[in-house]
């Protein structure tokens, strides 16, 4: 009787976790460390592609194939309506938490996503160059909100 | 006489029209037709020769696709219904892979195909 009790609570303070609710604080910093440090690869990957204008371009334009369904066009999650449910929460791509990450750990992110969330892989979807100009985005993304809403959530037809 | 002036005529034209059908045959560039499609070029490979102009004729069998193959100069659109030339006179031997680089779905980062240059 104790021992079934014991296992009942216990279960149902596990399943506590299975709420889809922003991570405090211990676990944010805990997972920026651990992705940083040990799981996201590609740290010393150079970028390939020209720091200009153009690549930049490229870049934005290849980011609206869909990345910017999670992310907004500005990468700044703008008009994204559940981007602040996910568990964890999209982040701007602004911060400094993902600024942080060199050139070659954005692109390993690209390719291979972030698990546990809802970052996906891209490998085989966009290729090598497509990824590296979307890195160039990355760097230069413009003002929150200035490019509007995905059509796909603003109702535009 | 006259039938040696006819006949020498004759046979000078002939040699004529033979040298210019031999220097046109030659002038002609080699088209190969290349098809784009979900989510693969067919050929898939190519072999050509250093210095041999060729013109690809793309076509695309569904979407709009892209190809490109910088280090050859080859970057172009391939659009439904507008089938694209690429006049190309490859110079420096090798194994070039070009790519689709216009999004066309879920398999667009794998679709390439590959031109060796002998």
């Amino acid at each position: 009787m104790k021992a079934v009790n014991f296992t009942a609570i216990l279960s149902l303070l596990l399943l506590l976790g299975c709420q889809a609710k922003a991570p405090g604080r211990l676990e944010t910093a805990m997972a920026d460390q651990v992705k940083r440090r040990l799981t996201v690869g590609g740290k010393s990957d150079k970028n390939p592609l020209p720091e200009s204008v153009e690549t930049v371009r490229t870049g934005q334009r290849n980011f609206s194939q869909y990345c910017l369904v999670c992310h907004g066009l500005d990468g700044q999650n703008t008009g994204v309506p559940f981007a602040d449910r996910m568990d964890p929460p999209v982040p701007p791509l602004n911060s400094s938490a993902v600024q942080a990450y060199t050139d070659g750990q954005l692109k390993w992110i690209i390719d291979h996503g972030i698990g546990p969330s809802g970052m996906p892989a891209s490998k085989g979807i966009l290729n090598d160059e497509e990824i590296w100009a979307i890195v160039r985005y990355i760097r230069h993304l413009p003002a929150k909100g200035s490019l509007g809403e995905p059509k796909v959530y603003s109702g535009e037809q | 006489m006259k039938k040696l002036i006819l006949s020498t005529l004759t046979l000078a034209m002939l040699i004529a029209m033979g040298i210019g059908i031999h220097a046109g045959a030659q002038g002609a560039p080699r088209v190969i037709d290349i098809t784009a499609k979900r989510f693969t070029f067919t050929p898939n490979e190519i072999t050509l020769k250093k210095g041999e102009p060729v013109i690809l004729e793309l076509t695309t069998a569904d979407v709009t696709h892209g190809f490109y193959m910088k280090k050859l100069g080859i970057d172009e659109i391939i659009e439904p219904g507008k089938p694209t030339q690429v006049n190309l006179t490859p110079q420096n031997p090798g194994r070039y892979v070009a790519i689709c680089d216009h999004f066309c779905g879920s398999g667009h980062g794998n679709m390439n195909m590959t031109i060796v240059v002998e």
